[in-house]
C-alpha cells in the first residue's frame, strides 16, 4: 500500500477578487521507505504541497489518502492526532521555541503522546540527541547554537516520535554549504534506515540524495525522475 | 506536559520582562485596589453583626413626611411604650440617650465630659449582648444607678485598679449621682453604630421628671430606642400592623380646641440593627452612616480597576501574538490540538494572575494600615475563617486568569501553522484582534476618563460646599456648648456671655440653640391665625431656633426686612421660667410673641416679599396645655443660613428670643484663636467650674462636616489615578509592541522620506484616537452619573464643560506622554536597521 496517494488535489486561495491557484490537479503517489525531492521555482506549489501533505493545509477539491485513510473531512482533532502519530517536520527556518532547552524542544514532540512514560521519553529523546550527534548540548537554548546544530535539533525533533513520514522544507535553506551537506548526509542515512522522506529544495544537488525528484510548475507536477539507487 | 508549560511560560515572563512587569504590575495594582474595595465593601456590610444575636435586634426610627425633617434614628419613649405593650413578639427594648448622649463625670471636684457616656432606661443587655469581660451580664445593669464601662474607660476613671463595685459620680440635675461599677464589656468595634464608652441605668422618669412631656409625646424624638424580638419572630408581622398601632395608640393633641394627630406627619421605622449603618436613617447616628449607594459605586470602581487591568492582560497578548505565534504553530505541527493550546494559554494566564495577586496581596497589607487610619475603620485582612479572604483570592485568581486568557488563548490556537511557519514569515496578526485591542484601549480610557471627570465634580463640590456662603460669615468664631448646663445649675448664662465679650478681642456674643455643624431639632407646625386645620400634614413645618438679639449680628446674618429683637422691648423676649410654670407658659401664649423669620420661612408662609410679613401674625404650635397655639407677630426677615451640612436642604426658620436653656453661646473674635479659646475658658472655670468647658472653632466644626465627603473624594481620586495608571502601563505597552511590530514600515517610510516628526505623528495620532473617542463615550456617562450625584446636595455646583474637557485633555497628554518617548525612539532609528527586521 502506498504511503499517500493524491488524485486530482487542487488547492485554491481566494482573496477578495483574486483567486490563487496553488495546487492544480496534482496526481502523485508515494511509496513507504521513498526519498523524495520536490523542485520547482519560487511559488509553483512546492511548500503547499508539503503542507496539504503535512496536513497543515487542506486540499480545496481531489482525494487525499494518508496510509489509505482519506484525509477529507478529518476534525481538526483527528488531523492533529495523526501529525503526531504520523509525520515529523524540518523547516527551513528551524522553527524551535526560544524558550525551551534542545533536550525540552526535542521532547516536546512526545509531550502530545498521552502513551509515552516520562522514562520512555526521556530515553528517546537522548538516543535521537545521540543520533543527530547534538547530545552534549542537551542544556542549550537553540540561541546558543549554529545554523547547523539547530536544524540537527530540528531533525531529531522530527525523528524522536518515529514518525512514518518525515517532511523537509528546504532544511538547508539557511546553512552554509558545509552544514547543508551534513543535515543532507544525515537524511539520506535516515532514508536508508527505513524513514519515507519528502524534502522541498532549490538546490538541485541536495535533490540528487533523493530517490525520485518531483519538478513542479505553476501548481502542477511537470516531471517525474527516478534515479537508480 | 505541565512542565513543558510551566518551562515555556516561566521562561517567557524572564525573556519579555517589560512586558511581564506591565502586565503583572498592573494587574497587581488592580487586584489590590480590587480586594482593598472588597474589604471595604465586607467592613461596610459587616457593621454590627459582631453582636450576638442580631437577627433579632431591631432599632426603632422616626420618618417624617415633612422633608427638612427628614428619616432620624430617634424614637420617642413613648414608642417604647407602645410597642412592648401591643407586640407580644418583643421580647425587651431600651431606650438609650434620653435628651442626649454624654454624661459629666465629677472626679476629685473637678467635671470631666465623658461624651460618648449613655444613660439606659433599662437593662440594656436584654437587647444588646455585649461581650463582658467582668460582671455578670444578666445583672449587671438590672439595678437602678449601676454602671457598665468598656476596658478603655474603666482604665480612664480607675487606672490599673479593678473598678468592680466602685462608684462613679455623674453629675444629675443640680447635684450628682453616684453609679455602681457591675461590669467591664469589650471596647466596641469601630464597625459598630454604638459609640458607647459606659452604660448607666437610671430611672428615667425621675430623670425627666421637670419636663413629663418628653416621655409621653410621638413628637419629641430625643433618646434611640432598641428592641429584641423572642427567636423565630417575623418582623414583618409587626411592621405591618404598625398603621393600625399608630391608630390605636396615638392620641390627638388638642390644640385650641382643634384635633390633630402626630402620626399624619410621623412614621415609625423598624430597622435591623445590622442595617441601619448603611439605612436611609442617619440624623441623630451615634457614628456616621454610609450610604448604600457609595458602598456600591466603590465595588463598581473596584470592578472597573480591575478590568482595565485585565483588558492590559488581553490587549498586551494578543499583540505579542506574532511571537507566539511560532511556538504556537510548531505545538500545532507536533499533534497539539486547540483544547490543549487555550489550556495552556489559560494555564499562563493563571501563573501571571497568580503572581500579580501575590505583588497584590503585599500591597494591601501594605497599605491597610494607612487606609484604616485614614478611613477611621478597622478592616482587616484575614486568609481563613468565616471572614477570611482565602476563597476570594483564589476565585479573584481564578476569573482573572481564565478572563485574561481565553480571548488569547482561543485567539492564538486558531494560527494557521501552515502560514505561521514559512521561512522569512514570523508575524501574525490576523485581522480584527487590532480592533478588538483598539476598542479595549478605548473602554479602558473611557473607565478612565470618567473616573476623572467624577474625581473632578466631586472635589469641585467638596470645595464649594466648604466656601460656599453659608449666609453668615463662617470664619473667626468659638463656639460654646453646655451653656444650658451652666445656666440650669446657676442661672448665669447672661453673665457667662456678658464675661465672654469683656475679653479682649472678643467683638460679639450671640446665643442660640441650634449651633454651626446642627441640623434642625425642633421644628413647628405654623398656621394663620385663628385658621381651622383638618391634618397636620397639610401645615407647613417650620424649624424652631431660639437665639437672643446679639446672635444675628454676631453671626453676621443680613437683616432684609423689619428690625431685629430688642432686649428694651418685653414683647419681644419670650423667655419663660424653668422649672415650667404653667401660669407663665399660658400668660405668653394668651400674650403672643415677636419673633423673626428667614427669607425661605416667609415663603414659605406664602409673602411674596419679606417686606410683606412685617407685622403680619401667625400661629405655632406650643405644648397642647398651654394653649396649643402661641401667637406670634413677625417683626423681622433675615436672610437664610446653612448651619448644617450642604446635603441637607434649608430650613424654613422661626426664631424667638429666649434666654434661658440655650445652649449655645457664639463668640465672635479677632487676633491669636488660640488666646481667645484660653480666655473663655478662664472665665468659663470661674463662673461654672462644675459644667465642662466645650467649644470648637466654626472652621473646624465645618471641616468636620465634610471630612467624610473629603475622604470620599480623596479615595476617588485614588482609585481614579490608579485607573489611569493602569490603563497608561497598558498602553505603554501596546505601543512598544505595535511600533516594534511596524519596525520595518518605518524603515520604508524613512527610506521614502518621512521626518521624524511625520513618524512621531503618525504613531501618536493612531494611539491617540481610541482616547478620543473615549471621551465620547465617558462624557454622557458621567455627566448622567454626576447629575444624579449632584442632585444629592440642597445647593450644589453647575456641571460645567470644565471637568469634561479638562479629563479628556489630561487622558490625551498622558496617553502621548506615555507613548511619545518610545516613537521618537523608533522612529530615529536608521532605516536600514529597520529594514533588517523582518
Amino acid at each position: 500500500m502506498p504511503m499517500l496517494t493524491m488524485t486530482k488535489l487542487s488547492r485554491v486561495y481566494r482573496a477578495d477578487t483574486v483567486e490563487t491557484v496553488a495546487l492544480d490537479a496534482i496526481d502523485l503517489t508515494i511509496e513507504e521507505g521513498e526519498f523524495v525531492a520536490i523542485m520547482g521555482p519560487s511559488g509553483c506549489g512546492k511548500s503547499t504541497l508539503l503542507n496539504v501533505m503535512g496536513l497543515l493545509d487542506s486540499p480545496s477539491s481531489g482525494s487525499y489518502q494518508f496510509a489509505g485513510l482519506e484525509v477529507a473531512g478529518l476534525s481538526e482533532g483527528q488531523l492533529a492526532d495523526m501529525r503526531k502519530r504520523n509525520l515529523g517536520f524540518i523547516f527551513q527556518s528551524f522553527n524551535l521555541i526560544d524558550e525551551l532547552s534542545v533536550f525540552e524542544n526535542i521532547e516536546l514532540a512526545l509531550l502530545y503522546h498521552d502513551d509515552i512514560a516520562a522514562s520512555d521519553r526521556k530515553r528517546r529523546v537522548t538516543a535521537v540527541m545521540d543520533r543527530v550527534g547534538i547530545g552534549h548540548r542537551a542544556r542549550h537554548r537553540p540561541s546558543q547554537l549554529s545554523g547547523g546544530q539547530q536544524q540537527r535539533v530540528a531533525v531529531a525533533r522530527a525523528l524522536v516520535a518515529e514518525p512514518r513520514l518525515i517532511l523537509a522544507d528546504e532544511p538547508t535553506g539557511n546553512l552554509d554549504t558545509q552544514h547543508g551537506e551534513e543535515v543532507m548526509k544525515m537524511l539520506q542515512m535516515l532514508n536508508a534506515e527505513g524513514s519515507t522522506i519528502v524534502m522541498v529544495t532549490h538546490s538541485a544537488a541536495h535533490a540528487d540524495y533523493a530517490g525520485r525528484i518531483v519538478n513542479m510548475l505553476d501548481g502542477r507536477v511537470l516531471l517525474e525522475q527516478r534515479r537508480a539507487a | 506536559m505541565w512542565r513543558s508549560y510551566l518551562t515555556v511560560a516561566i521562561r517567557s515572563m524572564t525573556r519579555n520582562r517589560v512586558y511581564s512587569a506591565i502586565n503583572i504590575f498592573g494587574l497587581a495594582i488592580g487586584m489590590a485596589a480590587c480586594l482593598i474595595i472588597l474589604l471595604y465593601v465586607r467592613y461596610e456590610h459587616s457593621y454590627d453583626a459582631w453582636l450576638p444575636g442580631s437577627d433579632d435586634v431591631y432599632q426603632v426610627q422616626t420618618y417624617y413626611k415633612e422633608p427638612t425633617i427628614g428619616e432620624m434614628q430617634a424614637s420617642a419613649y413613648v414608642a417604647k411604650t407602645y410597642l412592648t405593650k401591643d407586640f407580644p413578639q418583643v421580647s425587651a427594648a431600651v431606650f438609650i440617650n434620653a435628651g442626649g448622649g454624654g454624661a459629666t463625670v465629677i472626679k476629685d471636684g473637678i467635671s470631666y465630659e465623658s461624651p460618648d457616656a449613655a444613660f439606659v432606661d433599662s437593662n440594656p443587655i436584654k437587647v444588646l449582648e455585649l461581650p463582658f469581660v467582668v460582671g455578670n451580664p444578666k445583672t449587671a445593669l438590672e439595678q437602678v444607678d449601676s454602671a457598665v464601662l468598656t476596658q478603655t474607660e474603666a482604665k480612664r476613671w480607675f487606672g490599673n485598679a479593678n473598678p468592680i463595685g466602685k462608684t462613679i459620680t455623674i453629675a444629675y440635675k443640680k447635684g450628682t449621682r453616684d453609679f455602681r461599677v457591675t461590669g467591664i464589656v469589650h471596647d466596641f468595634p469601630k464597625n459598630s453604630q454604638f459609640k458607647i464608652s459606659m452604660l448607666l441605668r437610671w430611672n428615667i422618669f425621675s430623670a425627666f421628671s421637670e419636663f413629663p412631656d418628653m416621655l409621653t409625646h410621638m413628637g419629641i424624638n430625643n433618646g434611640l430606642l432598641y428592641i429584641r424580638l423572642k427567636p423565630g419572630s417575623d418582623i414583618h408581622q409587626i411592621t405591618s400592623q404598625i398603621p393600625a398601632w399608630k391608630k390605636r395608640n396615638i392620641k390627638d393633641d388638642d390644640l385650641g380646641g382643634q384635633k390633630l394627630n402626630w402620626g399624619d406627619i410621623g412614621d415609625v421605622g423598624i430597622v435591623n440593627v445590622r442595617d441601619v449603618h448603611l439605612g436611609s436613617a442617619q440624623k441623630g447616628a451615634m457614628t456616621p452612616g454610609n450610604s448604600i449607594t457609595t458602598v456600591n459605586t466603590f465595588a463598581a470602581i473596584a470592578l472597573m480597576i480591575l478590568a482595565i487591568g485585565c483588558v492590559n492582560f488581553v490587549n498586551l497578548a494578543t499583540a505579542r501574538a506574532s511571537q507566539r505565534a511560532r511556538e504556537v504553530a510548531i505545538r500545532k505541527v507536533l499533534g497539539a490540538n486547540r483544547r490543549q493550546l487555550v489550556i495552556q494559554f489559560i494555564g499562563e494566564s493563571l501563573l501571571m494572575a497568580s503572581v500579580a495577586m501575590l505583588l497584590g496581596l503585599a500591597l494591601t497589607e501594605l497599605f491597610l494600615p494607612a487606609i484604616n487610619v485614614f478611613l477611621d475603620a478597622e478592616m482587616q485582612l484575614h486568609y481563613w475563617g468565616s471572614d477570611g479572604m482565602a476563597l476570594p483570592i483564589i476565585v479573584l485568581v481564578l476569573i482573572v486568569g481564565a478572563a485574561g486568557g481565553i480571548y488569547p488563548g482561543i485567539y492564538l490556537s486558531r494560527f494557521q501553522p501552515a502560514h505561521v511557519l514559512k521561512a522569512n514569515k514570523s508575524a501574525a496578526d490576523p485581522q480584527g484582534s487590532g480592533r478588538l485591542r483598539a476598542a479595549l484601549v478605548i473602554g479602558q480610557f473611557a473607565i478612565s476618563i470618567g473616573l476623572m471627570i467624577c474625581t473632578a465634580v466631586i472635589y469641585g463640590q467638596t470645595i464649594f460646599a466648604r466656601t460656599s456662603n453659608p449666609g453668615f460669615n463662617r470664619d473667626n468664631i468659638l463656639q460654646v456648648n453646655n451653656m444650658a448646663y451652666a445656666e440650669y445649675l446657676h442661672a448665669n448664662s447672661d453673665t457667662l456671655a456678658r464675661e465672654f465679650g469683656k475679653i479682649e478681642g472678643v467683638r460679639s456674643v450671640g446665643r442660640t440653640t441650634r449651633g454651626i455643624g446642627m441640623s434642625s431639632n425642633n421644628n413647628d407646625v405654623v398656621r394663620k391665625p385663628g385658621q381651622i386645620i383638618g391634618s397636620l400634614k397639610s401645615q407647613p413645618v417650620i424649624a424652631r431656633q431660639k437665639v437672643d438679639p446679639a446672635f444675628f449680628p454676631t453671626m453676621g446674618i443680613n437683616l432684609i426686612a423689619g428690625r431685629n429683637f430688642d432686649p428694651s422691648r418685653p414683647m419681644d423676649d419670650a423667655s419663660t421660667p424653668f422649672p415650667e410654670d404653667l401660669i407663665a407658659e399660658r400668660a405668653l401664649v394668651a400674650r403672643g410673641i415677636n419673633v423673626v423669620l428667614n427669607s425661605f420661612a416667609t415663603r414659605t408662609l406664602g409673602f411674596k416679599r419679606p417686606e410683606d410679613a412685617i407685622g403680619q401674625r401667625i400661629d405655632t404650635t406650643t405644648n397642647p396645655k398651654y394653649g396649643g397655639w402661641l401667637p406670634a407677630t413677625i417683626i423681622g426677615v433675615v436672610g437664610d443660613t446653612r448651619l448644617g451640612s450642604i446635603r441637607e436642604p434649608l430650613d424654613p426658620t422661626i426664631y424667638i428670643y429666649h434666654k434661658r436653656f440655650v445652649p449655645f453661646a457664639v463668640v465672635r473674635y479677632s487676633g491669636d484663636p488660640s488666646v481667645i479659646r484660653e480666655k473663655v475658658e478662664q472665665v468659663w472655670k470661674r463662673l461654672a467650674p462644675d459644667v465642662p468647658f466645650k467649644a470648637e472653632f466654626s472652621e473646624d466644626i465645618v471641616a468636620k462636616q465634610y471630612q467624610v465627603e473629603q475622604a470620599r473624594a480623596q479615595i476617588f481620586a485614588a482609585f481614579s489615578i490608579l485607573a489611569v495608571v493602569i490603563g497608561c502601563l497598558g498602553l505603554f505597552g501596546l505601543a512598544a509592541f505595535t511600533t516594534e511590530r511596524r519596525t520595518r514600515e518605518i524603515g520604508i517610510r524613512k527610506v521614502l522620506g518621512a521626518s521624524t516628526r511625520q513618524i512621531v505623528r503618525l504613531l501618536v495620532w493612531q494611539f491617540s484616537r481610541p482616547v478620543l473617542i473615549a471621551n465620547l463615550i465617558a462624557w454622557p456617562i458621567a455627566w448622567w452619573v454626576m447629575r444624579d450625584w449632584l442632585n444629592g446636595f440642597d445647593a450644589r455646583i453647575a456641571l460645567t464643560p470644565v471637568p469634561f474637557v479638562g479629563a479628556g485633555l489630561l487622558a490625551l497628554a498622558i496617553a502621548v506622554g506615555t507613548i511619545a518617548a518610545h516613537s521618537i525612539r523608533v522612529a530615529r532609528t536608521n532605516p536600514i536597521h529597520a529594514l533588517r527586521y523582518e
